[in-house]
């Protein structure tokens, strides 16, 4: 099977070369008609932050991984790049990468939820520009497969594998509802702004949003339809939140441990927990020794989040057996691609030469000696058939004796002349 | 038919013990075919259960209430009902191990040192004893899940404090959650005794020429009852919740059990129906 293609990604190159190189959903549109026209018959091709995958079927044996390579840094004008930060598959190789990826086992994050519906997404856009075509659909099924059985059959996608997620793990486990709930963010940075739409995606009751610099935070409250509380009078308005998250990039302690033992004591033991998942810490963390408090930095998180990471990396061998599984059924199907046809005229062209030797007796005899001499010429070719038929088909069928699959066929073709219908019937 | 009810007796205390390992097993292994499975087993459990009481009903000739162990089978019995009643409604699967120890405990107790064989007061083959015992025993039950849930409360906000990411934060559900599960089973509980000691106390001076407000077994189970009765009144006022709430539920339990068991070795009563 002529699988081939290349793919750079979190392991083979940095986060600014695989940016260099991604392809928006417009570029794999204009793409895919060059690859179309010089390298592939059929194939497809997947971009994420962190990968860009190219693979398909060559249009001629001559192509090489350097003329794929060549052809992306061409249309995306970059240069400097080398043949090491790509990775080459063919084959076997390719087709197991292929189902790596859909897996979520090749991820940055072993187990990613959004890799399979993006190889989904990846396959319907080459699906519908006509790059994907037999090989490619069957390739599809089997990923879709993949990427399924993993998540039903396996424990890779469960637990949480981000500081957010962990979070709001810890969070789910001290509240019941969100809903009748109030959260303030502190900072309205990258991760301030993260936190702030997990929350208003979790339902949150009210969200508020606190920053030193007013036009952010304005930005946002309005982004996540939260109310604004005045940076410099934060502490006297903190005890009217259950769930505090604070991600600033202040390089001291921005409340201390006074202000939250007086806080509490307003809320007279009403659960409260602070998230402080800012580098360097922003709350004093002597606030956990509170009664009624829980308070998490980004450490405590990141317990939660490798303990997770490291329960999905023992579930691989598991997926890698369901990708076994899956190829074995995909080179199935795709050894018999070669047979079927050869199977196909072999059996048509002794049908073809009964029926013209039962019909030179068709006015000779009765209707009923007729359907006589018919139906055991079928019974004849039926069973001179059957052995080659089912030999053939069972050599594909193994996958591992491809080869020997094909020289039958190819001999069976010689043999029978196959290939030269016409001569065939010339010589009768 | 004695020595039938005393086999049943021990494979009932078998079945509980193999439900309760089975929660105890799913807790921490989290194994899918358990999920179901140990319901089901529950459910034969206390099926079992019921066999078990009607068959020693119909042998004795009256309820098995009279004596302390018989009434512990009971409670074992109200302790696995309810719980299962809680985990059909809520679907909270994870809290089953805390609960369902302390019905094997009961019935432990009960199997081993059950007597089939005693004399009745004919004061006990009453009506009026029967709902009296009964909402004891149903209220009782619904106290020992209380202080369950406090249990698990107080377990869970450890772990969470201290950064501890355990079996416990992984398999039980959340705090709050776990608070209402503790207050409801008070209410529950509370209401149940209160009935228990209103018809106690409205029956028992016509039956029982002895009686007196000031036998160490009525004072006692007023004595609990004031305390679940502060308890709701504290709770309402939001005047304690979270850990202090769970903390109160847990030692009110320790102090019910103490004080019954007290009044019932050491102390002497005319509410004592075996002697």
């Amino acid at each position: 099977m002529d699988i081939f293609g290349i793919s750079i990604n979190h392991k083979t190159a940095s986060i600014e070369l695989r940016e260099s190189l991604h392809l928006s959903v417009d570029e794999i549109k204009e793409f895919i008609p060059i690859l179309k026209e010089s390298i592939f018959f059929e194939g497809f091709i997947l971009s994420t932050c962190n990968r860009t995958e190219i693979f398909g079927v060559p249009k001629r044996d001559n192509i090489t991984f350097e003329d794929i390579q060549k052809c992306l840094l061409k249309f995306k004008h970059v240069e400097g790049l080398a043949s090491k930060h790509f990775h080459n598959y063919f084959s076997c190789s390719a087709v197991k990468h292929i189902l790596e990826v859909a897996s979520s086992i090749d991820s940055l994050i072993v187990g990613d939820g959004q890799i399979l519906g993006q190889v989904k997404d990846a396959f319907y856009l080459s699906d519908e520009l006509g790059f994907s075509k037999t090989v490619f659909h069957k390739l599809y099924e089997a990923s879709v497969h993949v990427g399924k059985r993993s998540i039903n059959e396996t424990t890779i996608g469960q637990g949480a594998v981000t500081i957010s997620f962990a979070a709001i793990k810890v969070l789910e486990k001290i509240f019941s509802s969100f809903q009748s709930k109030s959260a303030l963010v502190i900072g309205a940075g990258e991760t301030g702004t993260l936190a702030a739409v997990h929350l208003r995606e979790m339902g949150i009751g009210k969200l508020s949003i606190t920053n030193r610099t007013l036009s952010k935070t304005e930005v946002l409250a309005s982004k996540v339809n939260g109310s604004i509380v005045n940076f410099n009078s934060l502490k006297d308005s903190l005890e009217d939140f259950d769930i505090i998250i604070s991600a600033t990039s202040s390089d001291h302690y921005i409340i201390e441990y006074d202000e939250i033992k007086s806080m509490m004591k307003k809320r007279k033991g009403v659960l409260t927990c602070i998230m402080d998942i800012a580098v360097p810490r922003d709350i004093n963390p002597k606030v956990s020794e509170l009664d009624g408090m829980f308070y998490n930095d980004i450490d405590s998180l990141n317990i939660i989040v490798n303990e997770n990471l490291q329960k999905r990396e023992k579930e691989i061998p598991k997926v890698n057996k369901i990708i076994l599984e899956e190829m074995t059924t995909f080179f199935k199907w795709a050894n018999t691609l070669d047979v079927v046809p050869t199977i196909k005229d072999f059996r048509d062209f002794f049908e073809e030469i009964r029926l013209d030797e039962i019909g030179k007796i068709r006015h000779k005899v009765h209707d009923y000696e007729f359907e006589k001499v018919d139906n055991m010429t079928k019974r004849i070719i039926g069973r001179i058939l059957h052995h080659p038929t089912w030999n053939l088909k069972h050599l594909s069928e193994t996958g591992t004796d491809y080869e020997t699959a094909k020289k039958y066929s190819d001999i069976i073709r010689e043999l029978f002349n196959l290939d030269n219908k016409n001569r065939n019937n010339g010589e009768k | 038919m004695l020595q039938v009810m005393q086999i049943m007796s021990y494979w009932l205390l078998g079945l509980y013990f193999i439900t309760f390992a089975g929660y105890l097993y799913d807790f921490f292994a989290d194994k899918k075919f358990l999920h179901n499975a140990k319901r089901l087993f529950l459910f034969v459990t206390l099926l079992f259960h019921v066999v078990y009481l009607v068959e020693r009903t119909i042998f004795l000739g009256h309820l098995p209430i009279v004596t302390q162990f018989e009434i512990f089978s009971l409670l074992a019995f109200s302790i696995g009902f309810t719980y299962f009643l809680i985990e059909l409604l809520t679907d909270i699967r994870g809290t089953g191990v805390f609960i369902l120890i302390v019905a094997f405990i009961f019935q432990m107790q009960s199997t081993l040192f059950i007597q089939d064989d005693y004399q009745v007061h004919s004061i006990l083959q009453n009506y009026p004893l029967g709902t009296h015992v009964i909402t004891a025993i149903l209220g009782f039950s619904a106290i020992s899940i209380s202080a369950a849930y406090a249990l698990m409360y107080l377990l869970l906000y450890k772990n969470i404090k201290s950064n501890k990411f355990t079996t416990i934060f992984k398999r039980l559900p959340n705090l709050e959650i776990l608070e209402l599960l503790n207050f409801y089973a008070i209410i529950i509980g509370f209401i149940l005794l209160t009935i228990a000691i209103v018809i106690g106390l409205t029956w028992m001076p016509s039956a029982f020429p002895e009686f007196s407000y000031w036998d160490p077994k009525i004072i006692t189970t007023m004595v609990v009852w004031l305390v679940y009765c502060v308890e709701i009144i504290l709770k309402l006022r939001k005047k304690i919740i979270g850990k202090r709430f769970a903390k109160y539920s847990l030692y009110g339990f320790i102090f019910s059990i103490l004080s019954l068991l007290f009044t019932n070795t050491v102390l002497n009563s005319f509410h004592d129906f075996v002697n």
